[in-house]
């Protein structure tokens, strides 16, 4: 809070013609990942319970059908979304919604789509349960977790004392979706500093992307979304944030979803129904799908950006792709 | 003149007793300022910099109160009517938030 304080203090400081220095500084912060993972006091990051998350999240016993795991839908090699217009879960059902990346899950206010669960150990807990999904009653998965002997020993390692519950179970996860971090990316390079390490067109993109776009209305931030709900105007019958809380100013509304590693996790929109970038650009460049649609945000910007331009755009966005994560993907499981 | 003089006096000692109004901006999605102190039958004059949508609200039972959609350039008055320390938050950006403490 404190930083975006002083990034449109700065903002405000050049615009009076204050030094350019100062401002390169102040939006480098801006757009950079803090180093420190953010995480609830009783769930102190520790590599005992990264690693036992780790293994939950590939665990494909962790699903009713023993073929779904966390990762089926969150894959590492697809953005950690599924690279589906909609999930597919439980004996090929489909689920409602696109499935969200949980890169950088750790630092977003809430999580899903529609904001539901406050935190990432929250969270963890839904798609494991939901029939669409890994359909797997909580109360029979611990019965069958604590059933390995494997797990509860990794369990009382990681967490001393607590057993193998639904909350133990849930902090496992959300530790290791904790290290499910971007860095490194062109753009993180270019922030800092490297001004060849983006293209000129790219660096156009960012110019559009901060100002006739309007993008950074709702992508704003190191991780390209400020976690706002809006409406884009899909208009496709899905209510959002609305079935949450049942405000008027939540019809339709869903949240801003993260851009770092977006070339990865196509297609986009909640329903999956932009497969470009080009396509997702100039939806939200217009006022929304359907700009007339109940609710609509005032935050999508009727920018009339040209082809080109929406060409800079998907530039730019491109340069926020991270090289993959170095990860271990776990092939044998605890017994 | 002397009746002239009288009247500022009086108006100045029932100010005292009047109620305050505090203005809170919503700009660059954030509450400005971020904390404020005030008395009961104070009011807060929610308005809105910024060029998109904002909403205040306070779930806090004392003084639970949801200003709605809040366009851009609108500003909307909230009456406090209890004592404590409360959340004010923003449904639409929820990471925009506010401390108001009432005396």
């Amino acid at each position: 809070m404190f930083k975006k304080s002083v990034y449109s203090f700065v903002t405000a400081m050049v615009v009076a013609g204050v030094g350019s220095s100062v401002f390169a500084a102040a939006e480098a912060s801006h757009f950079t990942r803090p180093a420190n993972v953010p995480f609830p006091a009783d769930n102190a990051m520790a590599k005992e319970r990264i690693e036992l998350g780790k293994l939950l999240f590939f665990d494909v016993r962790l699903s009713k059908s023993e073929q779904i795991s966390c990762a089926t839908c969150h894959d590492p090699k697809k953005g950690w979304s599924d690279g589906l217009p909609k999930a597919v879960g439980h004996e090929g059902r489909m689920g409602p919604r696109n499935t969200p990346t949980i890169l950088n899950g750790a630092y977003q206010q809430t999580q899903f789509w529609d904001g539901r669960a406050a935190t990432l150990e929250e969270q963890a807990l839904g798609p494991i349960q939901a029939d669409v999904e890994m359909n797997m009653p909580l109360d029979e998965l611990i019965v069958k977790l604590n059933g390995i002997p494997g797990y509860v020993k990794l369990f009382a390692k990681a967490y001393p004392g607590e057993g193998v519950t639904k909350e133990s179970l849930a902090k496992a996860i959300a530790s290791f979706e904790r290290t499910v971090v971007s860095s490194n990316a062109p753009f993180d390079r270019f922030i800092k500093g490297d001004k060849k390490a983006i293209s000129e067109n790219a660096k156009k993109g960012f110019e559009l992307f901060k100002g006739k776009g309007g993008c950074t209305n709702c992508h704003d931030g190191f991780n390209f979304t400020d976690g706002s709900f809006h409406n884009i105007g899909l208009d496709d019958g899905d209510v959002g944030r609305y079935k949450v809380k049942s405000k008027e100013i939540f019809y339709g509304a869903t949240k801003t979803p993260t851009l770092r590693d977006v070339t990865k996790s196509s297609p986009y929109f909640h329903n999956g129904s932009a497969e470009t970038l080009e396509e997702a650009s100039t939806v939200c460049s217009s006022g929304g799908k359907n700009p007339q649609a109940r609710n609509v945000s005032t935050a999508l910007k009727k920018a009339d950006l040209t082809r080109e331009e929406i060409g800079y755009l998907a530039d730019f966005m491109k340069t926020l792709e991270s090289p993959a994560m170095k990860l271990d993907i776990p092939t044998k499981f605890p017994k | 003149m002397k009746k002239m003089v009288s009247l500022v006096s009086i108006l100045l000692l029932c100010s005292s007793g009047w109620a305050a109004e505090f203005v809170v901006e919503q700009k660059g999605k954030q509450f400005s300022p971020n904390t404020i102190k005030a008395k009961v039958g104070d009011t807060v004059r929610f308005k809105n910099s910024d060029p998109f949508a904002h909403n205040a609200y306070s779930d806090d039972a004392a003084i639970a109160f949801d200003i709605g959609m809040q366009a851009p350039g609108d500003d909307k008055v909230v009456k406090l009517k209890a004592k404590g320390k409360f959340s004010v938050g923003c449904n639409i950006h929820p990471a925009m938030a506010l401390t108001i403490i009432v005396e």
